[in-house]
């Protein structure tokens, strides 16, 4: 319904911002898991993961583009932002000196997650960040409804 | 009377707000996604111009439906137009919202559109007043 366009844009940022925020969380908790997945038989370490934003399109068809050309977004044209896919960062692994470890290899080295600390916080206060600030817009649309219910 | 250019102009007024409420709420949405340009909606200076008379030479054209293409640049319409600027560069990620300046936006178009909302509220209160009979 395009009277919550707005409100509806605020919340598909909200959805992505909370799923940023989950995987930040993966991604902490498993920052030491160096049993994931095994491949041939060996255990591989965890993998950070990423998440893929892109706007939300509203479809190539003709009466977007014409609206698009007139300049007007008014209508049923969907907006927002989605997540279009949570991506596996390829940066190898750490390999640590420890033959105490139970996964160490022949030569004492365990592989250890490419999850950088410093990186996961910095991602961390972004995605916070972003989401209370949608928040803040998801009022104001809010309130502008409130006061427009309020003209009789 | 009942449905003049003053009522006109409002209810534009308020669409272009709540437009502009659209337009910074998918900007901040996307202030993180990459490749993203941001977008503003002009809608006041357009008013402005048809309200001083400055493009009534021009061909008349009345629409009488949303659908309709606007068409001329007389009186009554003025629509708000969205704007993005292709080339601007705020993130390294080739993403231009700029937060201080939507938030900014955001606040004054909160406050534009409570007084809008007053202001239409005022008219029909007026017109009550005058069907009623003024004091009785």
């Amino acid at each position: 319904m395009s009277m919550f366009v707005g409100m509806n844009t605020s919340a598909s940022a909200l959805t992505a911002n909370r799923l940023r925020l989950d995987t930040i969380a993966a991604n902490v908790a498993n920052a030491n898991t160096t049993r994931a997945t095994q491949v041939d038989g060996v255990w591989q370490p965890y993998r950070r993961k990423m998440v893929e934003l892109s706007p939300k399109a509203s479809g190539q068809s003709f009466d977007n583009l014409l609206q698009g050309a007139i300049g007007m977004i008014s209508g049923g044209s969907e907006q927002g932002v989605r997540v279009t896919a949570i991506r596996e960062d390829n940066t190898p692994f750490k390999r640590v000196f420890d033959p105490t470890d139970p996964d160490a290899d022949a030569e004492g080295y365990v592989l250890k997650p490419n999850v950088d600390m410093m990186k996961e916080m910095v991602d961390l206060i972004s995605a916070s960040r972003a989401y209370e600030a949608n928040v803040t817009i998801l009022n104001g649309a809010k309130s502008m409804m409130m006061k427009a219910l309020e003209i009789k | 009377m009942l449905v003049n250019n003053h009522l006109g102009i409002l209810e534009r007024s308020l669409d272009a707000a709540m437009l502009r409420q659209r337009t910074i709420a998918n900007n901040m949405a996307n202030i993180d996604t990459p490749h993203f340009k941001s977008k503003q909606v002009v809608f006041e200076d357009l008013l402005q111009q048809e309200i001083s008379g400055s493009s009534s030479r021009n061909l008349a054209a009345y629409r009488t439906n949303a659908r309709h293409i606007p068409f001329g640049n007389s009186g009554i319409t003025s629509v708000p137009r969205i704007v993005s600027n292709p080339d601007g560069i705020v993130q390294n990620s080739g993403n231009d919202v700029d937060m201080e300046f939507e938030m900014n936006e955001y606040a004054k178009n909160i406050i534009w559109y409570g007084g809008l909302t007053q202001l239409t509220a005022g008219y029909f209160t007026k017109l009550r007043s005058v069907i009623e009979g003024g004091g009785k």
